[in-house]
């Protein structure tokens, strides 16, 4: 290749590297034909660069422009969301690679690619994100630099290298910004829409969903406690709850509103603060029973449920006082009564049939409860991960036909048979229990911690939680779900569960997320307000802010002009050169000045014509100098030689 | 504003240090872009109250703060001293050199001097070196030409901004006239005015002599240097060659450039051949000399000969 080409594979290659990795976090949650177009034209451009194939012409590129644009509106129904707008920026940086030829081409792919780097952190803020995506922009600077360079002389380090010194010299200018920059309420223009799916509990429960979330193993939120955490048997987080069945499924069914029933709170508080990953649906998580929560951020149901107003599609923090021991709903509205009773008609007859019979049997509803919990222990039911399907009528089907389920199908089961013998009864979803991280004191409640319980109105006694899986695996509520499967079946993150070390390390990495989490993600007004306070400004208000922001943005750049001061101070020559530079001082004040270019032993010759008496001093001044400065090996001795030679030199 | 920063700063000398107070920067289209880029991230962030997307718009707006001050360093207590000329014939590019001294530890890179018209040069300079560009002006006439404006200006890093100084150099170069395309030849008659003297010529082989620069190629004797490794130059005696000289009286033209012209012609083509030659102007004569620095010579005479006021570059 000629070295222009070469020149011009190299500066591809430096954009290409920063936008691929812009576009990584990307591909996988963008539709498979994105990506796919996205890698293909990445790929093309490689090719073309290599093989010198020419680029498509204009009308070409429109086309494919006018396709892919049809096919973001096709494929996400809209352009201006975020999934829609990013999927858009990356086909647009995939188009432009096919016509990049000028600096201001890989700009453009450049600036697009720090696009897709805020793009990234819309989607998820956590320490590997933020990682990732600082050393893209790192990467994408780097090929900023490269890109813009006239030409690498060699003189100044690696792009990589250079940027990342600018970075560094950068770091102390956008923390001062980070901490002092006024944060708003509110938005300007809407928050992003709730158009993405993300694992958690949802509205709806069919059987196998909830051992469908227990595999994945991330985060769903974290809790601190301001006390010691309650026993693992009371940390039920309460999440949806589901009044209607169809037969197969539960949901929250029409938004029907009901009067939420009192509630009596009794014993001692648990307060603590929860740090809810993005779930992208309306509700906040809380331990039964909640009394209050951060004012204004939600309501609460008359479930019991926290409902937000906005799908939460940001880390949000709040706080909330529950009380484990508390009675609900001591009367029970006919309407609700009604609602809580409703079974699909023509569904599951076999069930109904067994739970009048059972009921019959039994004297009262608290010893039907009983009852029915007795024979889901007795019977041959198995707690397992995975269940076979079940058929349409899913309750039948597990009653008395494989009798193999998870805490959804038992929950499922047992509301069902609740409501056949007439006793109000609703399906509760949410997470029991929580790692303990004893490295950062918080719980880690995961999506493999996901549950479903049952809720049962007994007069005189209101609403009470019955947990139907604890009849079958006690030790689930006890120890968490990794006892009840020990050895047996494969759960999610059961290596690092059975090493110590990558325990340790597994929690020392959620502690890094939790603190970045609570530092950083969550970093708002209220924490800039007490920083402020902190530094002495009284009640903050928009001066202090100002003053703030000022005087540490003075000092961030104080300290910026200093260090590039540092970086090209002037050079400390050696004494030789100091001493020769007194001898052509004093000479260019004779008006004989040293020619740029010149030599020093044609210098001399030149004073020796110019000024034959100052002839001898001066050759034997050049000739110690030129020892000294390329001699083999030059002698203290030459140096005060040279160093008296000048000191007696008086043109 | 040309005539407001020349005010400003007073005028130059040979070597001008860029002090702080005679560099300007401004951003450049792409600076522009980079701002407006991030200040949608900016809007973006706040509206989502994404904390990191904060970070991120912190860091690049930072960054583009360090890039500006790098930019403006980059050429901050640079060194620019006029290095000599290389004088054109007319119409052709004069050449200025211009040495660049850094006399820091960090090096500069990309720099560029960019002259008002004329093609400008780019150098990149290691901590306490030195480096010499040459700038090429355009020239139309014979005479001199000043290289009055001068801008040393970077854009790196990034291409962010673009930091500038302005010197004022005052270098003056001259403008040989330009050689007629094809004159009459030179009169050669011997005994023509005062001119013409017998010298050697080249009829019979007289001996070797030691080799001067401006002897004639086709003299040197190359058996010999290839024998002993020393140059010498055959001698001859013989007729007298006739010795000529370039009179502005006998060069045909209608006006005084013309008549340069042809004059400049005749200089070229007789140093080419390697003749001894001298020349006449009126007030002044240039005794017959051969070689590089009689060539130079003459044609500066007839460059500055009624010479019209220098151009300004």
């Amino acid at each position: 290749m000629s070295p222009e080409r070469t020149e011009n594979f190299r500066r591809l290659a430096w954009t290409m590297a920063g936008l691929a990795a812009a576009l990584g976090p990307h591909l996988l949650r963008m539709q498979s034909w994105v990506s796919a177009f996205v890698i293909g034209a990445c790929a093309w451009r490689l090719l073309a660069e290599r093989r010198g194939w020419r680029m498509p012409p204009a009308f070409l590129r429109g086309l494919i422009a006018a396709g892919v644009t049809v096919g973001v509106v096709i494929g996400y129904s809209t352009i201006t969301g975020l999934d829609g707008g990013t999927a858009l920026l990356a086909l647009m940086s995939a188009l432009k690679l096919l016509e990049t030829k000028t600096a201001r081409d890989h700009t453009v792919l450049i600036f697009i690619g720090w696009f897709l780097c805020l793009a990234a952190f819309l989607y998820a803020q956590d320490v590997a994100t933020a990682a990732w995506v600082l050393s893209t922009v790192w990467l994408l600077a780097a090929a900023l630099f490269r890109v813009s360079r006239r030409g690498m002389d060699g003189l100044a380090s690696g792009p990589f290298r250079t940027t990342g010194g600018m970075l560094l010299k950068a770091a102390p200018v956008a923390l001062v910004l980070f901490f002092f920059f006024p944060r708003v309420e509110g938005s300007f223009w809407g928050a992003p829409s709730s158009e993405r799916a993300l694992t958690g509990l949802t509205d709806e429960m069919s059987p196998g969903d909830i051992s469908d979330l227990t595999q994945n193993d991330v985060v769903a939120f974290r809790v601190r406690f301001a006390g010691n955490p309650p026993p693992p048997p009371l940390r039920y987080w309460r999440g949806p709850v589901f009044s209607q069945f169809d037969g197969y499924t539960w949901s929250r069914g029409d938004v029907q509103s009901f009067r939420r029933p009192a509630v009596a709170h009794a014993g001692a508080p648990v307060d603590y603060t929860v740090t809810l990953e993005p779930t992208g649906q309306n509700m906040l998580f809380a331990l039964d029973m909640v009394e209050s929560w951060t004012p204004g951020l939600a309501g609460q149901a008359w479930d019991f449920g926290l409902r937000t107003r906005r799908a939460v599609n940001a880390v949000l923090q709040y706080d909330a006082r529950s009380y484990p021991r508390y009675r609900a709903g001591d009367e029970l509205a006919l309407s609700l009564r009604n609602a809580s009773l409703r079974l699909p008609p023509g569904r599951n007859p076999r069930s109904a049939e067994f739970a009048r019979q059972l009921r019959e049997r039994t004297g009262s509803d608290a010893a039907y409860v009983q009852e029915v919990l007795e024979h889901f222990r007795e019977q041959e039911f198995y707690y397992t991960l995975t269940p076979p399907g079940l058929a349409r009528d899913s309750v039948d089907d597990f009653l008395f036909n494989t009798r193999q389920g998870f805490c959804g199908h038992f929950a499922s089961a047992f509301t069902s048979l609740m409501r056949a013998a007439g006793i109000p009864a609703r399906v509760v979803a949410g997470y029991q229990g929580g790692d303990w991280n004893p490295l950062g004191g918080y719980l880690i409640v995961r999506q493999s911690h996901a549950h479903a319980w049952s809720e049962v109105w007994l007069p005189g006694v209101g609403w009470r939680r019955v947990d139907p899986t604890a009849a079958v695996a006690p030790e689930r509520v006890e120890r968490g779900l990794e006892a009840s499967f020990a050895g047996s079946e494969f759960l999610p993150g059961a290596l690092a569960r059975n090493s110590p070390l990558l325990w340790q390390a597994r929690m020392f990495w959620d502690n890094l997320n939790a603190r970045w989490n609570d530092g950083v993600v969550q970093f708002d007004r209220a924490t800039q307000d007490a920083l402020l306070s902190d530094l002495g400004f009284d009640d903050p208000d928009w001066r202090a802010f100002a003053a703030a922001l000022g005087i540490g943005l003075g000092l961030a750049v104080a300290g910026l002009v200093a260090w590039l001061a540092l970086e090209f101070r002037p050079r400390r020559a050696d004494p030789a050169t100091i001493a020769y530079r007194r001898f052509t001082g004093r000479l260019a004040r004779r008006g004989i000045e040293n020619g740029v270019g010149e030599a020093p032993r044609d210098f001399a010759k030149r004073v020796r014509r110019l000024r034959p008496d100052l002839g001898t001093p001066a050759l034997a001044i050049t000739e110690t100098y030129l020892r000294l400065r390329y001699g083999p090996a030059p002698a203290a001795a030459d140096l005060r030689l040279l160093r008296a030679l000048v000191t007696r030199f008086r043109p | 504003m040309h005539d407001w920063i020349r005010r400003r700063q007073g005028p130059d000398g040979d070597t001008v240090t860029l002090r702080r107070g005679r560099i300007y920067i401004l951003p450049t289209g792409l600076g522009l872009a980079f701002g407006l880029m991030l200040v949608a991230m900016l809007l973006g962030s706040l509206n989502y109250a994404n904390n990191l997307g904060l970070v991120l718009t912190f860091l690049l707006g930072a960054l583009g703060v360090v890039a500006m001050h790098a930019c403006h360093r980059n050429l901050e207590a640079l060194v620019v001293k006029a290095a000599g000329t290389e004088p054109p014939f007319a119409g052709h590019a004069a050449v200025f050199r211009i040495a660049l001294a850094n006399r820091g530890r960090a090096s500069r890179c990309d720099l560029e001097a960019v002259p008002d018209a004329g093609v400008g040069a780019e150098a990149s300079i290691a901590g306490g070196a030195e480096a010499t560009v040459e700038i090429r002006v355009p020239t139309r006439r014979r005479g001199s030409i000043v290289l009055n404006r001068l801008e040393i200006a970077t854009r790196f890093p990034y291409g962010l901004f673009r930091a500038w100084a302005v010197v004022h150099p005052g270098l003056g170069c001259l403008v040989y006239p330009k050689p007629a395309a094809n004159g009459p030849p030179p009169p050669l008659a011997p005994g023509r005015a005062a001119g013409g003297s017998a010298r050697r010529g080249e009829d019979d082989f007289a001996g070797l002599k030691d080799y001067h620069p401006g002897d004639p190629p086709r003299h040197i004797a190359w058996k010999a240097y290839a024998r002993a490794g020393e140059l010498l130059v055959k001698e001859f005696s013989g007729d007298a060659e006739v010795i000529p000289m370039f009179d502005l009286a006998d060069a045909p033209g209608a006006d005084l450039e013309a008549r340069l012209s042809v004059l400049a012609r005749w200089i070229v083509d007789a140093s080419a051949r390697g003749m001894t030659f001298g020349l006449r102007l009126p007030g002044e004569e240039i005794p017959p000399e051969p070689g590089e620095s009689q060539r130079r010579r003459c044609l500066t005479a007839i460059a500055r000969f009624e010479a019209p006021a220098a151009d300004v570059a």
